[in-house]
């Protein structure tokens, strides 16, 4: 099974159109509707949201929590490109991908919860900006991420497709990735500044709700601890999501570059927590961890699944055992979703009255919208070459599509021969 | 203002930032109020609660008024987006004094709205110290609600052309000669508008007149975060009337400090981009030449 990953390859060998795939494809069907009727009647009868809590999920679990799954593309390349961890490269087109499609659906609801999108058009004037919002630096920095480095490391995949497909235009798409490849460096390091410029503004935003947030989250360190999780989150959902291929696609794993993986995870999430308890020592307000309150116990469940991140992710690199490694991934993301979805949602209390809970169309777009992306991300796993694997698996992929070849043209040898008959 | 700005995206397209640094800094921090700041003042002991500031302001705002809660006085119990001025009574079970509180916009000095709006919708006028909205600006996005201390503007929760709404001091009316409807109709002169300056000393007045009245012999509004340009008085202690107990720091000065600095000529970014570049140029020259060996030895195309 240890096989070390070598060549990324399209799932050649498994059906895409299955009772899964359809089913999230209805799903996104159904949140298209219901979004095209939130933009006829308004936000209020729509959502749950009102003047307390002016912000529902879409914002705060759409935006604040996936886009921090989908920092794969940063965290990783980071890893990859900056510290030199060169046997990551083969889960870079998979974090690419990943992160792509959490920003892009994060985006298209974005434009679904705003209430005068059409007033968007500023952002292509500068003199209208106002450069010190967090909002403003998010608004603009979170559409150009996704538009220019994720979209470009993006096509590196569909342009081997491309030429496969259309061998007569091919040298077209050979020109487009020499271009590319030219300019490639650019790209990648636009691709670390902007994540971290607006994943820390995405932590600077809930700093001018000021007392609103709890004084466990509250802190002028948001913005860092926002890149932190960003960090963690991309790092364990990418392996999440490789596991979790190996679990519906039977794709090989490698062990190596898992471990290595989940070590790095837990190291960040070490020194992460270290930051954020010495700054709740610091601050003074870690007596409040203590009572007994909501706050208290989501504080303490976040740092649990964090702590168990830690534990499970040096044992399972130790004893090379993916189960655990699933385990690892899994609370890395639960701790770093619960960590972003508090100071926006759980335990941000504008007035006392304030009250908010999802109303069941709001919930189903926003469900609808992540169904859509997972499907994509299957679409452009079975065609492209996404998903890691050994060389080996490139050939079985090549011998597979020369006997399809073969089939198709002894097919149409009889089919020519009956004709001349 | 708005040439700063200019300026300063100018000159961070062109990267050159040293040169107009110093000055440019001093613009970025809260402006002072100009002499022509105006202001409304309310006295909470002398405000009779009959609520014809809250008609006058749904009149003049050519609203129908909310009449949801209290269809006899056509009232709001919060401020909504019909109602951007409203009444409220605060009255202790312990028989200590109770009061009337009158909530609209505060017109900060230095407003969290403002600060956190992306394209200037929400802005303060120039001569007046007014807090605006200007609706070819707005996105929607509702990060005023979030962010204001006073919880002032309300969103239009239905429609397919949502406003943001809050009291704007009766901009149109002052521009035609007139006073806000608010203070125009008050019978007891509980609220009055006038400039900040002359208010500010007419409420000084007060106070040494009738010592041990207000509370903390002080006026709410003077320096509370970082001053605003709704003025209170009131006999019981101000947080009790919703009128958020903060610092002499205004909000966006006290937590933007860091996005400020940050983001100042985009200076650190453009520098952080530069260090990636030179350790990226470096790594991919040496990804190139690993793989040209990878396609040699297997004879495939490498994947980027």
């Amino acid at each position: 099974m240890n096989k070390h990953w070598q060549r990324c390859v399209p799932l050649y060998d498994v059906p895409l159109f299955t009772r899964a795939f359809r089913v999230l494809c209805a799903f996104g069907a159904v949140a298209c509707v219901l979004a095209l009727y939130r933009e006829l009647v308004g936000l209020g009868p729509a959502s749950g949201m009102n003047d307390g809590y002016a912000w529902g999920v879409w914002k705060t679990f759409n935006i604040m929590v996936l886009t921090g799954l989908g920092s794969g593309s940063f965290a990783i390349g980071i890893a990859v490109w900056i510290f030199g961890q060169h046997k990551l490269h083969a889960v870079m087109r998979t974090a690419v991908l990943s992160s792509f499609l959490t920003y892009a659906s994060g985006l298209a609801l974005l434009g679904v919860d705003v209430g005068r999108p059409w007033n968007f058009y500023s952002i292509l004037m500068p003199w209208r900006w106002n450069l010190h919002s967090p909002m403003m630096e998010i608004a603009f920095c979170m559409p150009l991420y996704t538009a220019v480095p994720l979209l470009l490391e993006n096509l590196p995949a569909t342009l081997d497709w491309l030429q496969e497909r259309f061998p007569s235009i091919a040298f077209v798409f050979a020109a487009a990735e020499q271009m590319l490849r030219n300019v490639y460096p650019f790209v990648l390091g636009l691709g670390f500044l902007l994540p971290a410029m607006h994943q820390s503004s995405l932590g600077a935003l809930m700093l001018l709700a000021g007392p609103e947030v709890h004084p466990l989250w509250q802190t002028p360190l948001l913005p860092l601890l926002y890149v932190g999780a960003a960090g963690f989150m991309g790092f364990a959902f990418v392996s999440f999501i490789l596991l979790l291929a190996h679990l519906v696609w039977n794709r090989p794993l490698d062990m190596d570059v898992l471990c290595t993986m989940s070590r790095l995870a837990a190291w960040i999430v070490s020194v992460w927590l270290a930051v954020r308890f010495a700054d709740l020592v610091l601050r003074g307000v870690f007596a409040l961890a203590f009572k007994a309150t909501q706050p208290a116990a989501l504080f303490w469940l976040e740092t649990g699944l964090l702590v168990a991140t830690i534990a499970l992710g040096f044992t399972a690199s130790r004893q090379q055992n993916p189960k655990l490694l699933f385990h690892a991934s899994l609370a890395a993301c639960l701790g770093g979703m619960l960590y972003r979805f508090d100071p926006t949602m759980l335990v941000y209390q504008p007035i006392a009255s304030a009250h908010y809970f999802p109303s069941v169309m709001e919930l189903v777009i926003g469900a609808g919208f992540v169904a859509l992306s997972i499907a994509a991300f299957a679409l452009a796993a079975k065609h492209l070459a996404i998903l890691p694997a050994p060389l080996t698996t490139w050939m079985a992929m090549e011998r597979a599509q020369t006997i399809a070849w073969m089939s198709t043209s002894t097919q149409d040898e009889t089919l020519g021969c009956a004709a001349a008959d | 203002m708005n040439v700063t700005r200019r300026n300063l995206f100018r000159t961070m397209a062109a990267g050159a930032a040293a040169a107009v640094l110093p000055g440019c800094a001093r613009a970025e921090q809260a402006t002072p109020l100009r002499a022509s700041a105006v202001a409304l003042l309310y006295d909470a002991t002398l405000c009779i609660g009959c609520q014809a500031c809250v008609a006058a302001c749904a009149e003049a705002n050519g609203e129908a008024g909310d009449t949801r809660l209290d269809p006899q006085r056509r009232s709001a119990r919060e401020l909504n987006s019909t109602a951007r001025n409203i009444v409220k009574i605060y009255k202790p079970v312990d028989g200590s004094p109770s009061s009337y509180i009158k909530q609209q916009c505060m017109h900060c000095v230095d407003p969290a709205c403002v600060a956190s709006c992306m394209f200037h919708s929400l802005h303060k006028d120039e001569s007046t110290g007014i807090v605006r909205w200007d609706p070819s600006r707005c996105v929607g996005c509702r990060y005023c609600e979030i962010v204001c201390p006073y919880h002032i503007p309300k969103f239009e929760w239905s429609g397919i052309n949502p406003r943001i709404v809050k009291c704007e001091l009766c901009a149109p009316r002052l521009a035609s000669g007139m006073e806000p409807a608010c203070s125009t109709v008050c019978p007891t002169h509980a609220v009055i508008f006038g400039q900040r300056t002359a208010l500010m000393e007419r409420a000084h007045q007060r106070i040494a007149e009738r010592p041990g009245t207000y509370f903390e012999n002080r006026v709410y509004g003077a320096t509370d975060g970082g001053g605003t340009q709704a003025l209170y008085l009131a006999r019981v202690p101000f947080d009790k009337l919703g009128l958020t107990r903060l610092g002499p720091e205004s909000i966006p000065a006290k937590y933007l400090k860091w996005q400020k600095r940050v983001y100042t000529y985009f200076a650190a970014p453009t520098a952080v981009y530069a260090v990636l570049l030179g350790v990226l140029v470096k790594r991919w020259r040496s990804r190139t030449v690993h793989e040209a060996k990878v396609e040699q030895a297997t004879g495939l195309r490498p994947q980027l």
